[in-house]
């Protein structure tokens, strides 16, 4: 079996590719446009560097051979969609070209990363299609791979890797995400186009894995063609059988001179596998916690790169855990600290601790002895002495004791109803 | 040195000046069709005029074509505001041939008449300009030329016609034909004011990316060079008559070279083969919906949509498109497009040899001056020869200048120097000492007074 992706992301720049219309995609259509998006007769392109800088990045941190000199070439077919009926693209004098990414066992060969534009949307209402040029012009990479990937498993594994690595650039792979899929399972290319959404990558490579592993268990072949994916029924159908190679006529773009990207600055390349990989031995931790921890959260893997020689595993790790589920941004170094020790400790750490560390108040958590934990919960249940009563019937009634309790003194919510459950025992055997 | 534009700026002129100076226009356009759009608003500043593939705003911009009827751009070329910012006053769009294809004037809706003689061609494609610099006395024309545009209605309505190095001129604004060949460039009755206008307009402009700031140079040439190939083409009475003017330039203290470039022929082929793929390229987004010629009928499909709005385009953009699209295509493009590159890089290599201490001359075109009903019954292959002397500098982006030298049967005829890159300003030094020993002659004197 061979995959391979053609992955169209949009780069995080605050103007379009070609122009200085706003990249943002709002509601209302056909506002963020000018002269050199919508083709124009007399307007020409202007290079946006920060594009050429992301796609940069990116092409190092897939450790790419990254072009001193790019230059972009038209690609020319015609469609409502592409404002000039050509798109501004790369092929040979491309950003980044023989890369790789690494998955569990193997590299995924990286053919070549190119800038492009993003043609405008279409929007079908009734009989019409309506255009929407907002996102006409939006910068975009492609990421072309090999067709290395020889596994549903190993297309996950890829397709997750390729997004937390673009993460760490600042680049969402959001659902919006288009991607041509290669797979074949035969001798011949088969291409399903356009599939939209990272859900529906998946959905579209297992369909086809079945549908092609059919035919070649038949003992005959799939055919060479180009399919669309259609997201209501999850399956893939024929839209053009592949005879020749398309025909775009590409030419130099001549508006754009060779443009110079020595001079872009990319910053260290993170690549988040690697940072599990170095944390995992230096310090013992499990490879998969700390990647499951890191893949999406840089926050995460700064607390845990300078926290990882000093506390044991358990408290890093589950103290961060517990961190993603309160509202933790701004916790900083120090704090985080502060919380492992307290985890370490025994203390359960709570929405309040982590607001309280944050502010900067000095948050002091009570450590009781058994006594004065049973002291107290005694009192709580002498206070209202139909409790007990209660109790019989429905066992929530002490919820509030149990929160009381767990807060003030930093216990697990369980361990205080053993508690409680055993105090009252107690005072009913009285 | 003689400028008209400087003794326009200190003539008082009458009240009713520019009203009389636009009817007077008006009248005789009807005659030579030099003008697509007349400004009758017009009430100060020296009239320049535009061609009509330059975009002027919130004026009908159309490149002479039926498929951008009805174009109105937002915004000024950036050559056009550099001269409102100068005070020079927006006179009209010229007449040229469709996007550019053509050297006759004659591929256009309103065929384009020389002024000396209604019944002769008067050059394309920068057809108008030519005609209206012929016709008036202070103006000043925004031209622009791809393969000698320039050049050849100079030739032939008897005006300087200057075509800058590629890239010194902000291309933005500007309807593209090739732009990798195309230049924005000037006509005007003297080469004094071919500098003002040049100055005026060059240098770099952040909407253009080819476009540079570049150390313009003014370099005294004594050799001038004519390359043998060029000349076997040429008719006997042109040569003749050009052979007499190098005697004159010999006699002035020039030495004249003549070298043979046999690879010069590579000019008109390579020169073809890149202007009509780009072109077909530019002329893909005229698709019928966004602006110009819209097609109306929403039940159609979008290829026969697209198909339909293409229906506006003439027989020669039609014919530059098919081929265009033909030589970049996948199976012969290594054969035709990536060779034709490859030529002009080759060509640019030797030409800079030769120039790199003389300037190349020729004359401009190689026939006088055809009859309209002639040109009807040449073939595309023997339009495209004609511009086997103006196609090389073209297509290696050297600047030249044409001026008239001689008059036959009261037609003028042109001559072409040719410098290397950026030595725009010694053509026109050439040119200064060429008119203190010889006067131009024009028919129609517009807004003298």
């Amino acid at each position: 079996m061979k995959i391979g992706l053609e992955m169209h992301v949009a780069l995080p720049t605050k103007s379009k590719l070609f122009c200085s219309c706003s990249t943002e995609q709002v509601e209302e259509p056909n506002v963020n446009i000018c002269p050199i998006c919508m083709g124009f007769p007399g307007s020409r392109p202007v290079l946006n560097a920060e594009a050429v800088r992301i796609a940069k990045a990116i092409a190092t941190v897939l450790k790419c051979e990254v072009k001193d000199k790019i230059s972009f070439i038209r690609k020319i077919y015609f469609y409502p969609d592409l404002p000039k009926s050509f798109q501004i693209t790369q092929l040979s004098e491309a950003i980044g070209s023989k890369g790789s990414l690494a998955i569990t066992d193997k590299d995924v060969g990286i053919r070549r990363i190119q800038i492009e534009e993003d043609p405008a949307k279409i929007v079908r209402q009734d009989n019409y299609s309506l255009i929407d040029f907002n996102r006409s012009g939006v910068p975009l990479v492609e990421i072309v791979t090999e067709p290395d990937i020889a596994s549903e498993d190993e297309l996950k594994e890829a397709v997750s890797t390729l997004r937390s690595v673009l993460y760490y650039i600042g680049v969402d792979v959001e659902q919006e995400v288009k991607t041509d899929l290669n797979i074949s399972l035969g001798d011949e290319r088969v291409e399903i186009k356009n599939v939209t959404g990272v859900r529906n990558l998946i959905y579209a490579a297992e369909y086809e894995i079945k549908r092609q592993g059919e035919i070649v268990q038949k003992g005959k072949q799939p055919e060479k063609e180009t399919r669309s994916f259609d997201e209501q029924t999850r399956t893939t159908k024929s839209s053009r059988k592949k005879e020749s190679e398309e025909e775009y006529g590409f030419i130099y773009e001549p508006d754009l001179t060779d443009y110079e990207t020595s001079g872009l600055k990319v910053g260290e390349p993170i690549i988040p596998h690697e940072e599990a990989a170095r944390i995992s031995s230096e310090f013992g931790f499990s490879y998969k916690t700390v990647l499951e921890l890191i893949s999406f959260d840089r926050n995460s893997l700064s607390l845990l790169s300078k926290s990882a020689g000093k506390f044991d595993q358990k408290a890093v790790i589950s103290t961060l855990e517990d961190l993603k589920k309160f509202d933790s941004t701004g916790i900083g170094q120090e704090g985080f600290e502060k919380l492992v020790r307290m985890s370490a400790d025994g203390v359960t750490i709570t929405q309040s601790i982590v607001s309280g560390i944050k502010s900067g108040r000095e948050v002091t958590v009570k450590r009781a002895t058994q006594d004065e934990i049973d002291a107290a919960i005694t009192e709580l249940l002498t206070k209202d002495r139909t409790l007990l009563e209660k109790y019989k019937e429905n066992k929530n009634v002490v919820n509030f004791i149990v929160g009381q309790i767990s807060r003030k003194y930093g216990l697990q919510p369980k361990d205080v109803l053993d508690r409680i459950k055993f105090i009252i025992q107690r005072m009913s055997d009285n | 040195m003689k400028s008209y534009i400087k003794e326009f700026e200190s003539m008082d002129k009458p009240s009713g000046y520019y009203t009389e100076l636009v009817g007077n226009l008006e009248s005789l356009n009807t005659e030579l069709n030099a003008f697509n759009v007349i400004n009758k608003e017009l009430k100060d500043g020296l009239p320049f005029s535009v061609k009509d593939n330059l975009c002027v705003k919130g004026v009908e911009s159309r490149a002479s074509s039926k498929i951008l009827k009805g174009y109105i751009p937002p915004f000024d070329a950036t050559v056009v505001s550099r001269f409102k910012e100068k005070g020079f006053g927006f006179l009209g769009k010229t007449n040229m041939d469709e996007f550019g294809f053509g050297t006759f004037g004659t591929n256009s809706e309103k065929m384009a008449r020389n002024p000396f003689d209604p019944a002769y061609t008067a050059g394309g494609s920068s057809s108008g300009a030519a005609i209206a610099t012929s016709i008036m006395k202070y103006h000043a024309a925004i031209a622009e030329s791809t393969g000698g545009s320039i050049s050849a209605p100079a030739a032939f309505c008897g005006v300087v016609g200057f075509t800058p190095t590629y890239g010194v001129i902000s291309r933005h604004g500007l309807i593209d034909y090739s732009n990798s060949l195309d230049k924005i460039g000037f006509m005007s009755r003297s080469s004094a004011d071919t500098r003002i206008m040049f100055d005026a307009a060059r240098g770099r402009d952040p909407k253009d990316s080819t476009s540079l700031d570049a150390e313009i140079k003014n370099t005294k040439y004594t050799k001038l060079t004519v390359i043998n190939q060029l000349m076997d083409g040429v008719d006997k009475d042109v040569s003749d008559r050009f052979e007499k003017l190098l005697g004159k330039l010999e006699q002035q203290g020039f030495a004249i070279n003549r070298v043979d470039l046999p690879e010069i022929s590579a000019a008109i082929p390579a020169y073809y083969i890149i202007s009509m793929a780009e072109a077909s390229t530019n002329l893909a987004r005229y698709t019928g919906f966004k602006y110009g010629a819209k097609v109306e009928d929403f039940s159609l499909s979008y290829n026969d949509f697209f198909k339909q709005a293409r229906t506006n385009f003439g027989t020669e953009a039609k014919r530059r498109v098919i081929l265009g699209t033909f030589v970049r295509s996948a199976s012969v493009r290594s054969k035709y497009y990536n060779k034709a590159l490859k030529l002009r890089a080759m060509l640019i290599d030797r030409m800079k040899r030769v120039l790199a201490d003389s300037m190349l001359i020729s004359p401009t075109m190689p026939v006088k001056t055809p009859r309209l009903d002639l040109i009807e019954k040449l073939t595309p292959v023997q339009v495209y020869s004609m511009d086997v002397l103006t196609a090389s500098p073209n297509l290696c982006g050297f600047p030249h200048i044409s001026f008239p030298y001689d008059y036959a049967d009261g037609m003028p005829l042109g001559v072409q120097i040719v410098a290397d890159h950026f030595q725009d300003h010694s053509l026109m030094s050439f040119t200064d000492k060429w008119e203190e020993s010889f006067e131009y002659k024009f028919k129609h004197n517009l807004g003298e007074l």
